[in-house]
């Protein structure tokens, strides 16, 4: 009797993981979040994240983990949650992201200095790819904020920047006067910057957006789209320890490598945000899984019902056999184990027993 | 992780990509014992490649002296303090085994971590970012040589004498390895580090470079640098349209990168060697670079212990103590300063090579000549022959002609003051 129900146990627990796979029922928190954006009139706040207008959206908050799958990984991130805010017109959609962040990390000049950054992720197909940078087959669309880009449009930040008393002749094949002033601008042969020779966004002598447009098909593919395709806004200011950064797009686009909005509809989204002075960068960051994005329609001028698992709505089902492995292949696995685990001690007391009873 | 074959460890490591080797690979033998710290190179190799805004700190190719110098500071004590820490936490030693020595196995076998195999689950490889302030003085320590033991008056008693100096420096001329199994690569999250199928140069994509450091950090020669100006970060490119033999100067055929070019003190040796499908160099007696390195095994790589497979390699300093260079070059010290204090007729002619031509020396052959010394090295007889070692370029063609003992030329009397 004993014996039997510990298999029985075992089985119940496999039986419950193949379950929840079977049906997609995902055990992360974040996942059954539904972000909301509240539909107004007239120009969207994009770069005003004092607007009272922000007040008319639904505040979410999204836990996030540090990236726990593939190399490089760092354990103990600093940004454990972030607070999010939508609003869209009928032509715009905007998205505020707030997070606290003690340092003001806006520099990339020094070998040892990272910035702070958030992005935001859209799958590029119906469903759910992987929710860690997509996956083959499954195209995501990334919206990159970074302070150092952000604090370049004001003023390009460059080892001057850093080292005022720096000293130096003169750089080579420069169109400048001053050579303490020279910025890639003033370069007359770009050879010598080869970033920007070959058209890397990063070495860009001005930039209109602190905001990158990219695509990812899994790690290590992201990839930012031509320059000509670069169309997110943005704006982000630190204080007080919290940054709140806007995201800004059209709610259409002509690009194949750009998501599409519509009012009325559902999407799927995720968040990721680094902390610079953590040494948080590409893949050691900490990033949410995916929650609902619902743009209510305009005619309401309200948000529309709840929706408990948003993703779920849509029409077409998610297809995504990798991204389900790494949710759920733990799970099976732990499963297994416990089972594994339970006929392992059952054995060792049925050998144990007669010892017991001479 | 990937296993694969590390001649130098003489044996299988962990690596981020499976095997997949050049069919050529840059390489250089660099000669301590002739450095003079000149830092030509350097100046070379600046004003070549790294003289633009945010280059400031750049230097591709460096000359640090041993054993205070480093460029970024202390760099390689950075990296063996945390291999150590690894051993440690692991309960190994990082030691060889130079019974299993063997011909694919030239030193021995490292029974110790790699950097990769020490690097625990989160990261590539170990390693750390020096920060600016360790890569802005690049020639801290420059001919600063060990504690100096002498009487009151602060002569030494003894003088210096081999086979160790008790006062000592040497000069370490280094540029980045091309490793084949570089860290860097595997570091790199985007795979925007690739080395070269036809002469295994390792190079940054400046398109693809998100400057995420991540190749800064785990390279352990550091030897990958960042630009703030661009934001990403950039490396020695091994002057590779002189190796293409692309450089107008260089007439199609495959030239020596501009560090090495220009060396006054004639250290510096760089070729191309034929790689096997295995990974192991095709037999080439008669290649300058295998004939020193594969044969004469009198040059032997940087800190082989890191696992990197470098492919730069040093013939030791004669005089410097032998536990701080079997650190530095593995086991493989004691035969190399033995073979090169009393070089075979083969080594003493491949030597003068050296620094003869631009173009790349492929091949070599040596005309013998009359024996003109006979004398002792280290209580053993020796014999010095006047024979003369004739290098071939690319396309075969004669390029450099030497004798041994090197020709002299009497001025006439009615000349004596002549200019």
């Amino acid at each position: 009797m004993h014996k039997r129900s510990r298999w029985l146990g075992g089985l119940i627990l496999l039986g419950l993981a193949a379950t929840l796979t079977f049906f997609r029922i995902p055990l992360a928190s974040s996942q059954g979040l539904t972000l909301r954006s509240a539909p107004v009139t007239g120009a969207l706040p994009v770069s005003d994240p004092g607007s009272a207008l922000w007040l008319e959206a639904t505040a979410i908050e999204v836990p996030l983990s540090a990236q726990n799958v593939t190399r490089p990984m760092l354990p103990d991130t600093r940004v454990k949650t972030v607070t999010a805010r939508a609003l869209h017109t009928d032509s715009q959609l905007a998205i505020m992201v707030e997070w606290a962040d003690e340092t003001h990390d806006d520099s990339m000049i020094r070998v040892q200095d990272f910035r702070d950054a958030v992005a935001l992720q859209f799958p590029l197909a119906a469903g759910q790819p992987f929710f860690c940078m997509g996956q083959q087959g499954g195209n995501v669309n990334i919206w990159h904020w970074k302070a150092d880009w952000q604090a370049d449009i004001a003023a390009r930040a460059d080892m001057n920047t850093l080292y005022p008393s720096m000293h130096v002749d003169q750089y080579p094949f420069t169109a400048a006067v001053d050579p303490l002033a020279v910025a890639p601008a003033d370069y007359v042969d770009p050879n010598y910057l080869p970033a920007l020779a070959s058209g890397n966004l990063f070495a860009s002598a001005t930039r209109a957006s602190p905001v990158e447009d990219l695509i990812a098909g899994g790690f290590g593919s992201l990839t930012a789209q031509a320059a000509e395709g670069q169309n997110v806004q943005g704006y982000g200011a630190w204080a007080d320890g919290a940054w709140r950064v806007i995201f800004a797009r059209d709610l259409t686009s002509s690009e194949a490598e750009d998501v599409t909005f519509a009012a009325g509809q559902v999407y799927s989204m995720s968040f990721a945000a680094w902390d610079g002075a953590n040494g948080e960068r590409n893949g050691q960051k900490s990033t949410s899984q995916w929650v609902g994005l619902q743009l209510g329609a305009q005619t309401d001028g309200a948000a529309q019902p709840d929706q408990p698992r948003p993703s779920q709505s849509s029409a077409a089902a998610p297809s995504d056999p990798l991204g389900m492995l790494y949710v759920f292949g733990p799970m099976v696995l732990v499963a297994g184990l416990i089972m594994a685990l339970a006929g392992g001690a059952l054995a060792l007391s049925a050998l144990l027993r007669p010892k017991d009873r001479p | 992780m990937a296993e694969v074959y590390n001649w130098h460890l003489g044996r299988s490591m962990a690596y981020a990509f499976p095997e997949a080797h050049p069919q050529k690979q840059f390489a250089a033998v660099f000669n301590i014992n002739r450095c003079i710290g000149c830092q030509t190179c350097t100046g070379a190799c600046k004003a070549t490649w790294t003289f633009s805004r945010g280059q400031e700190y750049m230097w591709w190719n460096n000359v640090e002296s041993k054993p205070y110098g480093g460029y970024p500071q202390h760099w390689d004590i950075h990296i063996l303090q945390r291999l150590d820490e690894a051993h440690q936490a692991a309960g190994k030693q990082a030691e060889w085994d130079q019974a299993q020595a063997g011909e694919s196995a030239p030193y021995g076998v490292y029974q110790g971590l790699t950097i990769t195999e020490a690097a625990g689950a989160e990261q590539q490889a170990l390693g750390y970012i020096p920060p600016d302030t360790e890569w802005r003085a690049p020639n801290f320590y420059e001919d600063t040589s060990t504690g100096y033991q002498g009487d009151r008056l602060g002569i030494s008693t003894a003088g210096a004498s081999l086979p160790e100096h008790q006062t000592w420096f040497f000069y370490l001329q280094r540029l980045c390895n091309h490793c084949t199994y570089p860290a860097c690569a595997a570091a790199c999250p985007r795979k925007a580090i690739y080395k070269r199928p036809e002469d295994g140069i390792v190079l940054i994509d400046q398109a693809r470079c998100r400057g995420y450091r991540k190749c800064v950090e785990q390279c352990p020669y550091k030897k990958s640098m960042y630009r703030g100006t661009t934001r990403t970060s950039e490396k020695c490119v091994a002057c590779y349209p002189r190796v293409e033999g692309s450089d107008p100067l260089s007439e199609g055929v495959p030239m020596e990168t501009r560090c090495m070019a220009v060396c006054p003190g004639k250290i510096r040796l760089n070729g191309l060697v034929d790689i096997a499908a295995d990974g192991s160099w095709a037999e080439a007696p008669n290649h300058p670079l295998y004939h020193l390195i594969k044969i004469e095994k009198a040059a032997l790589p940087l800190y082989p212990q890191f696992g990197t497979e470098p492919n730069i390699y040093y013939i030791p300093p004669r005089w410097a103590p032998r536990p701080y260079l079997r650190q530095m070059f593995g086991p493989g010290v004691d035969e190399a300063i033995a073979r090169y204090a009393a070089p075979s007729r083969q080594l003493l002619a491949v030597l003068q090579l050296f620094r003869t031509t631009q173009r790349m020396i492929f091949r070599f052959e040596i005309e013998e000549g009359p024996l003109v010394l006979e004398t002792e090295v280290n209580g053993q007889p020796w014999q010095m022959f006047n024979d003369t070692v004739i290098g071939f370029d690319a396309k075969n063609r004669e390029v450099a002609r030497l004798s041994v003992v090197e020709p002299i030329h009497e001025r006439p009397a009615e000349r004596l003051n002549s200019i």
